[in-house]
């Protein structure tokens, strides 16, 4: 029974503390999924548009600033979104020292899709 | 299991419940998120092969705009749309609406059908106005 008991003490105190940050999660799921709708038509709507262009057309269409604008916001709000989601799965079906190191895994690959995606814009910018 | 873990009853698993639409719907969507994944990557190596230039950008072309890198890029879009459409109907739940079970069937029906419909009509207007060919 004392172990019953420690378990129901640890979740009383994992409850205190996402108590002060759980909503803000649950609401950065939703807002940037709220944020994707139009962002993901839009890219839909500019894939269709530059399909078959080739090299020059893709080229004029991200040195277009407002493109490359919402190309970066998009990268960044996806970005966001894939970390708490892959964190979510992670944390449902993967317990023990695994999941720290899985999420961690998550983290860099996270970081490597914003400095490819940032680091293009970037690069294609620099050379205008 | 460890020392610490109390005897707690285990609930039932997949293999216990009868499928119903909403319960593949729900793992569709976690399914189809991790396929994004690799969507979201394809995008970024299509950005940095654009950054590298013309002839890192046709070597990407080659691979993309082939009937296999087509079929990738079909279900990439499939997985996209679905996860679209089902995040669409997780947000009107989150508004408290559509909870009674056959209300929750029916909106389920309807996005997975909207996910399918803006996939094909997505590849539609590509091969219909010559953007992609086999």
């Amino acid at each position: 029974m004392s172990t019953n008991r420690d378990v129901g003490a640890k979740s009383v105190k994992s409850w205190k503390v996402s108590e002060h940050h759980g909503a803000a999660e649950w609401l950065a799921e939703r807002f940037t999924a709220l944020a994707l709708i139009p962002l993901t038509l839009w890219s839909a709507w500019s894939a269709l548009k530059i399909a078959g262009g080739g090299f020059d057309a893709a080229l004029a269409f991200v040195k277009a600033p407002v493109n490359a604008a919402v190309i970066g916001l998009t990268a960044l709000i996806c970005v966001w979104h894939m970390y708490m989601g892959l964190k979510v799965i992670i944390e449902d079906y993967i317990a023990g020292p695994l999941r720290g190191f899985l999420i961690f895994l998550v983290f860099l690959l996270s970081a490597v899709l914003l400095v490819a995606t940032l680091g293009a814009l970037y690069f294609v910018h620099q050379g205008a | 299991m460890s020392q610490d873990t109390p005897h707690r009853p285990l609930s039932p698993h997949l293999q216990i419940w009868r499928w119903h639409i909403t319960m593949l719907s729900s793992i569709l969507h976690r399914v189809t998120g991790s396929a994004n994944v690799a969507g979201l990557i394809m995008v970024a190596a299509w950005l940095v092969c654009l950054a590298m230039g013309r002839e890192a950008y046709t070597v990407f072309l080659s691979l993309a705009a082939s009937p296999l890198g087509l079929l990738i890029w079909f279900g990439l879009s499939l997985s996209g749309f679905v996860h679209l459409t089902g995040g669409l109907r997780h947000l009107i739940w989150d508004m408290g609406l559509g909870f009674t079970p056959k209300n929750a069937d029916t909106l389920t029906f309807w996005t997975l059908v909207l996910g399918v419909v803006l996939t094909l009509g997505f590849w539609a207007l590509l091969f219909f106005c010559g953007k992609v060919s086999l």
